[in-house]
Protein backbone atom coordinates (compact mmCIF):
# COMPACT_ATOMS: atom_id res chain seq x y z
CA UNK A 1 0.00 0.00 0.00
CA UNK A 2 1.64 3.32 -0.85
CA UNK A 3 1.69 6.44 1.34
CA UNK A 4 -1.04 7.74 -0.62
CA UNK A 5 -3.56 4.93 0.12
CA UNK A 6 -2.41 4.51 3.27
CA UNK A 7 -3.45 7.98 4.65
CA UNK A 8 -6.85 7.99 2.79
CA UNK A 9 -7.82 5.05 4.55
CA UNK A 10 -6.59 6.39 8.01
CA UNK A 11 -8.58 10.13 6.93
CA UNK A 12 -11.50 7.80 6.26
CA UNK A 13 -11.35 5.29 9.08
CA UNK A 14 -9.83 7.51 12.20
CA UNK A 15 -12.00 10.43 11.24
CA UNK A 16 -15.02 8.54 10.64
CA UNK A 17 -15.82 10.37 7.32
CA UNK A 18 -18.95 7.57 6.98
CA UNK A 19 -20.10 9.44 3.98
CA UNK A 20 -16.58 9.03 1.82
CA UNK A 21 -14.93 5.84 1.02
CA UNK A 22 -10.72 6.26 0.54
CA UNK A 23 -11.52 6.35 -3.55
CA UNK A 24 -13.52 9.26 -3.40
CA UNK A 25 -10.61 11.55 -1.72
CA UNK A 26 -8.97 13.71 -4.76
CA UNK A 27 -4.63 13.61 -3.88
CA UNK A 28 -5.00 17.53 -4.50
CA UNK A 29 -8.04 18.35 -2.54
CA UNK A 30 -7.50 20.44 0.00
CA UNK A 31 -7.78 18.79 3.65
CA UNK A 32 -9.26 21.88 5.18
CA UNK A 33 -12.04 24.08 4.71
CA UNK A 34 -13.71 23.82 1.25
CA UNK A 35 -12.72 20.21 0.32
CA UNK A 36 -12.19 17.39 3.22
CA UNK A 37 -13.77 19.89 4.82
CA UNK A 38 -11.56 19.41 8.14
CA UNK A 39 -11.36 21.58 11.36
CA UNK A 40 -9.01 22.73 13.70
CA UNK A 41 -9.47 19.99 15.89
CA UNK A 42 -9.10 17.46 13.15
CA UNK A 43 -5.64 18.66 12.39
CA UNK A 44 -4.30 18.21 16.43
CA UNK A 45 -6.09 14.85 15.25
CA UNK A 46 -4.08 14.42 12.45
CA UNK A 47 -0.77 15.06 13.83
CA UNK A 48 -1.76 12.05 16.42
CA UNK A 49 -2.39 9.61 14.05
CA UNK A 50 0.83 10.84 11.73
CA UNK A 51 2.64 10.23 15.00
CA UNK A 52 0.82 6.77 15.65
CA UNK A 53 0.79 5.50 12.52
CA UNK A 54 4.34 6.49 10.64
CA UNK A 55 5.99 7.43 13.50
CA UNK A 56 6.23 11.17 12.94
CA UNK A 57 6.09 13.64 15.20
CA UNK A 58 5.10 17.46 13.65
CA UNK A 59 6.58 19.94 15.49
CA UNK A 60 6.78 22.65 13.54
CA UNK A 61 3.57 24.71 12.47
CA UNK A 62 4.70 26.04 9.18
CA UNK A 63 6.18 22.73 8.24
CA UNK A 64 2.33 21.54 9.11
CA UNK A 65 1.05 23.84 7.29
CA UNK A 66 2.53 22.79 4.19
CA UNK A 67 1.81 19.28 4.58
CA UNK A 68 -1.65 19.50 5.36
CA UNK A 69 -2.86 21.42 1.68
CA UNK A 70 -3.81 17.69 0.58
CA UNK A 71 -3.25 14.52 0.41
CA UNK A 72 -0.72 14.84 -2.39
CA UNK A 73 0.95 17.31 -0.27
CA UNK A 74 0.91 15.58 3.05
CA UNK A 75 2.08 12.02 1.24
CA UNK A 76 4.89 13.90 -0.08
CA UNK A 77 5.91 15.30 3.31
CA UNK A 78 5.80 11.72 4.98
CA UNK A 79 7.82 10.20 2.40
CA UNK A 80 10.48 13.11 2.59
CA UNK A 81 11.28 12.17 6.00
CA UNK A 82 10.96 8.74 6.19
CA UNK A 83 13.70 8.49 2.96
CA UNK A 84 15.16 11.56 4.32
CA UNK B 1 -39.65 29.85 44.77
CA UNK B 2 -41.93 26.60 44.47
CA UNK B 3 -45.44 27.63 43.20
CA UNK B 4 -48.73 26.36 43.84
CA UNK B 5 -48.97 23.97 41.07
CA UNK B 6 -46.41 21.18 41.43
CA UNK B 7 -47.70 19.25 39.14
CA UNK B 8 -45.05 18.35 36.37
CA UNK B 9 -46.29 17.10 32.91
CA UNK B 10 -44.72 14.19 30.69
CA UNK B 11 -45.03 15.95 27.32
CA UNK B 12 -42.77 13.99 24.58
CA UNK B 13 -41.14 10.58 25.20
CA UNK B 14 -37.75 9.67 23.26
CA UNK B 15 -37.07 5.69 23.18
CA UNK B 16 -34.17 3.53 21.36
CA UNK B 17 -33.15 -0.10 22.30
CA UNK B 18 -33.30 -3.49 21.50
CA UNK B 19 -37.14 -3.31 20.58
CA UNK B 20 -36.33 -0.63 17.97
CA UNK B 21 -36.82 2.99 17.98
CA UNK B 22 -39.28 5.44 19.05
CA UNK B 23 -42.81 5.18 20.70
CA UNK B 24 -44.72 3.30 18.39
CA UNK B 25 -41.51 0.89 18.48
CA UNK B 26 -42.30 0.90 22.50
CA UNK B 27 -46.28 0.18 22.15
CA UNK B 28 -45.77 -1.79 19.47
CA UNK B 29 -43.52 -4.22 21.71
CA UNK B 30 -45.32 -3.47 24.51
CA UNK B 31 -48.47 -5.16 23.11
CA UNK B 32 -46.72 -7.94 21.14
CA UNK B 33 -45.30 -8.65 24.61
CA UNK B 34 -42.43 -10.11 23.43
CA UNK B 35 -39.16 -9.27 21.85
CA UNK B 36 -36.03 -11.61 21.26
CA UNK B 37 -32.59 -10.21 22.43
CA UNK B 38 -29.94 -10.00 19.57
CA UNK B 39 -26.37 -11.15 19.64
CA UNK B 40 -23.14 -9.41 20.66
CA UNK B 41 -19.93 -10.48 19.66
CA UNK B 42 -16.95 -10.20 22.03
CA UNK B 43 -13.14 -10.03 20.91
CA UNK B 44 -11.55 -12.23 23.38
CA UNK B 45 -8.16 -13.54 23.30
CA UNK B 46 -9.17 -17.62 22.43
CA UNK B 47 -11.87 -16.56 19.93
CA UNK B 48 -15.25 -14.38 19.15
CA UNK B 49 -17.47 -14.86 22.35
CA UNK B 50 -21.33 -14.46 21.53
CA UNK B 51 -23.32 -13.31 24.58
CA UNK B 52 -27.34 -12.67 24.24
CA UNK B 53 -28.10 -8.62 24.49
CA UNK B 54 -30.63 -5.88 23.65
CA UNK B 55 -28.64 -3.79 21.30
CA UNK B 56 -29.65 -0.60 19.80
CA UNK B 57 -29.40 0.65 16.58
CA UNK B 58 -28.62 4.54 16.01
CA UNK B 59 -29.14 4.75 12.37
CA UNK B 60 -32.25 6.52 12.48
CA UNK B 61 -30.43 9.33 14.30
CA UNK B 62 -29.14 10.63 10.19
CA UNK B 63 -32.76 11.68 9.97
CA UNK B 64 -32.21 14.60 12.73
CA UNK B 65 -28.54 15.19 12.37
CA UNK B 66 -25.65 14.76 9.09
CA UNK B 67 -23.43 11.98 9.45
CA UNK B 68 -20.94 14.40 8.73
CA UNK B 69 -21.77 16.57 11.79
CA UNK B 70 -21.79 13.18 14.01
CA UNK B 71 -18.38 11.82 12.86
CA UNK B 72 -16.91 13.04 16.53
CA UNK B 73 -19.81 12.01 18.74
CA UNK B 74 -19.59 7.92 20.10
CA UNK B 75 -22.03 5.60 20.57
CA UNK B 76 -22.74 6.60 24.00
CA UNK B 77 -23.92 10.16 22.61
CA UNK B 78 -25.49 8.87 19.15
CA UNK B 79 -28.14 6.94 21.73
CA UNK B 80 -28.37 9.69 23.90
CA UNK B 81 -28.81 12.75 20.81
CA UNK B 82 -31.18 9.39 19.32
CA UNK B 83 -33.51 9.62 22.38
CA UNK B 84 -33.50 13.31 22.86
CA UNK B 85 -34.52 14.34 19.00
CA UNK B 86 -37.31 11.74 19.00
CA UNK B 87 -38.48 12.81 22.53
CA UNK B 88 -38.62 16.66 21.09
CA UNK B 89 -40.30 15.62 18.45
CA UNK B 90 -42.98 13.34 19.95
CA UNK B 91 -43.72 16.49 21.98
CA UNK B 92 -43.30 19.01 19.10
CA UNK B 93 -41.02 21.39 20.33
CA UNK B 94 -40.40 23.90 17.87
CA UNK B 95 -36.85 24.66 17.11
CA UNK B 96 -37.69 28.16 18.48
CA UNK B 97 -38.26 27.02 21.93
CA UNK B 98 -35.29 24.66 22.75
CA UNK B 99 -33.23 27.68 23.74
CA UNK B 100 -33.91 27.84 27.39
CA UNK B 101 -34.00 23.89 27.88
CA UNK B 102 -32.14 22.30 31.02
CA UNK B 103 -30.94 18.93 30.33
CA UNK B 104 -30.46 16.31 32.89
CA UNK B 105 -28.84 12.67 31.90
CA UNK B 106 -28.97 9.56 33.97
CA UNK B 107 -26.28 6.58 33.57
CA UNK B 108 -25.19 3.78 34.84
CA UNK B 109 -22.09 3.44 33.65
CA UNK B 110 -21.09 6.41 31.43
CA UNK B 111 -19.33 6.42 27.75
CA UNK B 112 -17.25 3.06 28.33
CA UNK B 113 -16.59 2.40 24.86
CA UNK B 114 -15.04 5.51 24.27
CA UNK B 115 -13.23 5.80 28.13
CA UNK B 116 -11.38 2.77 27.79
CA UNK B 117 -10.55 3.53 23.77
CA UNK B 118 -9.12 6.26 25.27
CA UNK B 119 -7.27 4.23 28.21
CA UNK B 120 -6.00 1.85 25.58
CA UNK B 121 -4.41 4.36 23.27
CA UNK B 122 -2.00 5.37 26.25
CA UNK B 123 -1.08 2.09 26.84
CA UNK B 124 -0.54 0.74 23.02
CA UNK B 125 0.58 3.99 21.87
CA UNK B 126 2.32 6.38 24.38
CA UNK B 127 0.67 9.23 25.85
CA UNK B 128 1.56 11.44 23.05
CA UNK B 129 -0.84 9.55 20.38
CA UNK B 130 -3.94 9.90 23.18
CA UNK B 131 -6.79 10.67 21.06
CA UNK B 132 -8.42 14.37 21.61
CA UNK B 133 -11.57 13.36 20.54
CA UNK B 134 -11.69 10.12 22.29
CA UNK B 135 -10.85 12.45 24.91
CA UNK B 136 -14.00 15.11 24.43
CA UNK B 137 -16.18 12.13 24.12
CA UNK B 138 -14.94 10.10 27.47
CA UNK B 139 -16.05 13.47 29.70
CA UNK B 140 -18.45 12.60 32.35
CA UNK B 141 -21.03 15.04 30.59
CA UNK B 142 -20.24 14.36 27.11
CA UNK B 143 -23.68 13.41 26.33
CA UNK B 144 -25.56 16.31 27.76
CA UNK B 145 -22.92 18.47 26.36
CA UNK B 146 -23.20 16.88 22.88
CA UNK B 147 -27.03 17.29 23.37
CA UNK B 148 -26.82 21.17 23.98
CA UNK B 149 -24.89 21.65 21.53
CA UNK B 150 -26.12 19.82 18.50
CA UNK B 151 -29.90 20.88 19.91
CA UNK B 152 -29.32 24.05 20.98
CA UNK B 153 -29.93 24.06 24.27
CA UNK B 154 -28.20 26.42 26.13
CA UNK B 155 -30.25 26.23 29.89
CA UNK B 156 -27.83 24.54 32.31
CA UNK B 157 -26.82 20.78 31.61
CA UNK B 158 -26.56 17.77 34.58
CA UNK B 159 -25.36 14.43 34.21
CA UNK B 160 -26.48 12.02 37.16
CA UNK B 161 -24.93 8.99 38.13
CA UNK B 162 -25.92 6.42 40.71
CA UNK B 163 -25.72 2.87 39.17
CA UNK B 164 -29.21 1.20 39.74
CA UNK B 165 -30.76 4.52 40.95
CA UNK B 166 -28.94 6.65 38.30
CA UNK B 167 -32.91 7.74 37.00
CA UNK B 168 -34.75 8.41 40.11
CA UNK B 169 -31.59 10.70 41.53
CA UNK B 170 -31.59 12.34 38.34
CA UNK B 171 -35.20 13.00 38.11
CA UNK B 172 -35.38 14.35 41.69
CA UNK B 173 -32.84 17.30 40.00
CA UNK B 174 -34.69 17.75 36.58
CA UNK B 175 -38.09 18.24 38.73
CA UNK B 176 -36.54 20.61 41.21
CA UNK B 177 -35.65 22.38 38.28
CA UNK B 178 -38.92 23.05 37.21
CA UNK B 179 -40.46 23.43 40.80
CA UNK B 180 -38.21 26.53 41.20
CA UNK B 181 -38.84 27.67 38.09
CA UNK B 182 -34.93 27.60 36.77
CA UNK B 183 -36.77 26.29 33.74
CA UNK B 184 -39.39 25.85 31.74
CA UNK B 185 -38.35 22.60 30.03
CA UNK B 186 -36.11 20.15 30.64
CA UNK B 187 -35.01 17.43 28.49
CA UNK B 188 -34.38 14.21 30.72
CA UNK B 189 -33.11 11.39 29.51
CA UNK B 190 -31.71 7.75 30.92
CA UNK B 191 -28.32 6.63 29.06
CA UNK B 192 -26.31 3.50 28.94
CA UNK B 193 -24.22 1.48 25.89
CA UNK B 194 -23.35 -2.36 25.82
CA UNK B 195 -18.95 -1.58 25.11
CA UNK B 196 -16.94 -4.46 24.73
CA UNK B 197 -15.75 -3.30 28.29
CA UNK B 198 -19.06 -3.85 30.14
CA UNK B 199 -19.80 -6.93 27.88
CA UNK B 200 -17.02 -8.25 28.47
CA UNK B 201 -18.20 -7.75 32.03
CA UNK B 202 -21.34 -9.50 31.75
CA UNK B 203 -20.00 -12.69 30.38
CA UNK B 204 -17.45 -13.00 33.00
CA UNK B 205 -19.99 -12.27 35.91
CA UNK B 206 -23.24 -13.22 34.45
CA UNK B 207 -25.42 -16.77 33.19
CA UNK B 208 -25.60 -16.25 29.48
CA UNK B 209 -29.16 -16.81 29.44
CA UNK B 210 -30.42 -17.04 25.84
CA UNK B 211 -33.85 -17.13 26.64
CA UNK B 212 -37.08 -14.37 26.86
CA UNK B 213 -36.07 -12.84 30.41
CA UNK B 214 -38.73 -14.01 33.15
CA UNK B 215 -37.45 -11.69 36.59
CA UNK B 216 -41.03 -12.23 38.04
CA UNK B 217 -39.70 -15.97 38.90
CA UNK B 218 -36.90 -15.60 41.21
CA UNK B 219 -35.26 -18.84 41.31
CA UNK B 220 -32.68 -19.01 38.23
CA UNK B 221 -30.83 -15.66 36.51
CA UNK B 222 -32.39 -14.88 33.56
CA UNK B 223 -31.09 -11.22 32.86
CA UNK B 224 -30.29 -10.30 29.30
CA UNK B 225 -28.44 -7.35 29.24
CA UNK B 226 -29.25 -4.59 27.47
CA UNK B 227 -28.38 -0.91 26.05
CA UNK B 228 -30.38 2.30 24.52
CA UNK B 229 -31.78 5.90 25.98
CA UNK B 230 -35.03 6.74 27.28
CA UNK B 231 -36.31 10.17 27.24
CA UNK B 232 -38.77 12.40 28.53
CA UNK B 233 -39.67 16.28 28.01
CA UNK B 234 -40.92 17.77 31.09
CA UNK B 235 -42.91 20.50 31.91
CA UNK B 236 -44.78 22.30 34.13
CA UNK B 237 -48.09 21.50 33.94
CA UNK B 238 -49.32 25.24 34.10
CA UNK B 239 -46.38 25.78 31.30
CA UNK B 240 -47.24 22.59 29.36
CA UNK B 241 -48.17 23.04 25.37
CA UNK B 242 -50.50 20.05 25.30
CA UNK B 243 -51.89 17.38 28.30
CA UNK B 244 -49.18 14.99 27.58
CA UNK B 245 -48.99 11.58 28.83
CA UNK B 246 -49.02 11.42 32.37
CA UNK B 247 -48.06 13.61 35.42
CA UNK B 248 -44.92 13.05 37.50
CA UNK B 249 -46.39 13.13 41.21
CA UNK B 250 -42.61 12.18 42.99
CA UNK B 251 -39.92 11.32 43.12
CA UNK B 252 -38.58 9.38 46.56
CA UNK B 253 -35.01 7.68 46.99
CA UNK B 254 -33.53 6.12 50.15
CA UNK B 255 -32.28 3.28 51.45
CA UNK B 256 -35.14 1.99 53.10
CA UNK B 257 -38.00 -0.25 51.50
CA UNK B 258 -40.91 1.77 51.34
CA UNK B 259 -43.56 1.05 53.78
CA UNK B 260 -46.34 -1.31 52.49
CA UNK B 261 -48.95 -0.56 51.39
CA UNK B 262 -47.81 2.32 49.75
CA UNK B 263 -49.31 5.51 50.48
CA UNK B 264 -50.82 6.79 48.03
CA UNK B 265 -52.32 3.37 47.22
CA UNK B 266 -50.82 2.68 43.56
CA UNK B 267 -53.44 0.98 41.24
CA UNK B 268 -50.37 -0.60 39.49
CA UNK B 269 -46.74 -1.09 40.45
CA UNK B 270 -43.95 -1.44 37.31
CA UNK B 271 -40.98 -3.01 39.10
CA UNK B 272 -37.61 -2.39 37.83
CA UNK B 273 -36.94 -6.10 38.41
CA UNK B 274 -34.51 -7.56 35.40
CA UNK B 275 -33.42 -11.14 36.47
CA UNK B 276 -30.91 -10.42 38.48
CA UNK B 277 -30.47 -12.63 41.15
CA UNK B 278 -29.46 -10.35 43.87
CA UNK B 279 -32.19 -8.15 43.92
CA UNK B 280 -35.00 -10.70 42.69
CA UNK B 281 -35.33 -11.47 46.44
CA UNK B 282 -35.88 -7.77 47.48
CA UNK B 283 -38.11 -7.29 44.68
CA UNK B 284 -40.42 -10.10 45.94
CA UNK B 285 -40.54 -9.07 49.51
CA UNK B 286 -41.38 -5.29 48.34
CA UNK B 287 -43.88 -5.61 46.13
CA UNK B 288 -45.97 -8.77 47.96
CA UNK B 289 -49.25 -7.95 47.96
CA UNK B 290 -49.41 -5.31 45.04
CA UNK B 291 -50.79 -5.23 41.80
CA UNK B 292 -48.09 -5.41 39.54
CA UNK B 293 -46.52 -5.55 36.04
CA UNK B 294 -42.61 -5.77 34.62
CA UNK B 295 -41.76 -4.47 31.28
CA UNK B 296 -37.72 -5.48 31.69
CA UNK B 297 -37.96 -8.49 29.50
CA UNK B 298 -38.65 -5.67 26.26
CA UNK B 299 -35.87 -4.08 26.60
CA UNK B 300 -33.15 -5.72 28.68
CA UNK B 301 -31.09 -5.05 32.10
CA UNK B 302 -29.49 -1.84 32.42
CA UNK B 303 -29.14 1.37 34.65
CA UNK B 304 -31.79 3.42 32.25
CA UNK B 305 -34.36 0.84 32.86
CA UNK B 306 -36.55 2.66 35.03
CA UNK B 307 -36.44 4.98 32.76
CA UNK B 308 -38.28 2.81 30.31
CA UNK B 309 -40.40 1.78 32.67
CA UNK B 310 -41.51 5.35 32.76
CA UNK B 311 -41.60 5.58 28.92
CA UNK B 312 -43.85 2.31 29.38
CA UNK B 313 -46.25 3.39 32.44
CA UNK B 314 -46.68 6.49 30.66
CA UNK B 315 -48.18 5.19 27.09
CA UNK B 316 -50.47 2.80 29.45
CA UNK B 317 -51.56 5.78 31.43
CA UNK B 318 -52.59 7.38 28.63
CA UNK B 319 -54.24 4.74 26.93
CA UNK B 320 -56.17 3.76 30.12
CA UNK B 321 -55.22 0.37 30.80
CA UNK B 322 -52.52 -1.97 31.63
CA UNK B 323 -49.85 -3.37 28.68
CA UNK B 324 -49.85 -7.34 29.77
CA UNK B 325 -46.38 -8.34 31.38
CA UNK B 326 -44.59 -10.34 29.12
CA UNK B 327 -43.76 -14.01 29.52
CA UNK B 328 -47.40 -14.47 31.29
CA UNK B 329 -49.15 -13.51 34.70
CA UNK B 330 -47.65 -15.53 37.09
CA UNK B 331 -44.90 -15.13 39.36
CA UNK B 332 -43.50 -17.21 42.21
CA UNK B 333 -43.84 -14.94 44.66
CA UNK B 334 -47.61 -13.64 46.70
CA UNK B 335 -48.34 -9.97 44.38
CA UNK B 336 -51.01 -9.94 41.37
CA UNK B 337 -49.72 -9.39 37.81
CA UNK B 338 -52.39 -7.34 36.71
CA UNK B 339 -53.38 -8.84 32.93
CA UNK B 340 -53.01 -6.71 30.13
CA UNK B 341 -56.08 -4.58 29.13
CA UNK B 342 -57.12 -3.93 32.77
CA UNK B 343 -58.34 -0.61 32.96
CA UNK B 344 -56.14 2.03 35.55
CA UNK B 345 -58.44 3.60 37.67
CA UNK B 346 -57.72 6.65 38.90
CA UNK B 347 -55.08 6.49 41.59
CA UNK B 348 -51.54 6.89 40.30
CA UNK B 349 -48.52 4.30 39.30
CA UNK B 350 -45.78 3.66 40.85
CA UNK B 351 -42.33 2.47 39.43
CA UNK B 352 -39.64 0.56 42.03
CA UNK B 353 -36.42 0.50 41.29
CA UNK B 354 -34.06 -1.25 43.98
CA UNK B 355 -30.54 -1.78 43.68
CA UNK B 356 -28.26 -4.57 44.79
CA UNK B 357 -27.58 -3.50 48.44
CA UNK B 358 -30.39 -1.41 50.19
CA UNK B 359 -31.61 1.44 48.40
CA UNK B 360 -34.44 2.22 46.64
CA UNK B 361 -36.83 4.61 44.65
CA UNK B 362 -40.22 5.02 43.83
CA UNK B 363 -41.61 7.39 41.44
CA UNK B 364 -45.34 8.22 40.80
CA UNK B 365 -46.95 8.74 38.03
CA UNK B 366 -50.78 9.78 37.37
CA UNK B 367 -53.28 9.97 34.91
CA UNK B 368 -54.13 13.36 33.31
CA UNK B 369 -57.98 14.26 33.30
CA UNK B 370 -59.18 14.94 30.01
CA UNK B 371 -62.11 17.90 29.96
CA UNK B 372 -65.06 17.02 30.34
Amino acid sequence: MTTTEKLKKILVEELNLEELTPADIDDDAPLFGEGLGLDSLDAVELVVLIQKHFGLEIKDMDEGRTAFQSVRALSAYIDGRLNG
Amino acid sequence: MIGRDSRIVIGGVGVAGGFGCGVAALEQALRGGEVRPGRMTLPMPDGPVEIPAFMSDTTPLKDFIPLRTLRRVDHFSRLALLGAHLALADAGLPEAERAGLGVVIASGHGATGITFAFQDSFINDGDICASPTHFANSVHNSAAANISILLGATGPSLTVTQFHLSVPSALLAARQWLLEGRVERVLFGAVDELSRLTGHYWHRQHAHFAGIPSPLHTGAETAVPGEGAAFLLLSRAQDADAPGYCTLDSVTVGRKLPPRPLAPPVGLLVLGADGVPETAARYAAAAAGSRIACYTPLYGSMPPGPAFDIASTALALRSGSVFATPGGSSCDFPATVVPGGTPLGPGPAGILTLDDDDGHALVMLGRIRQPA
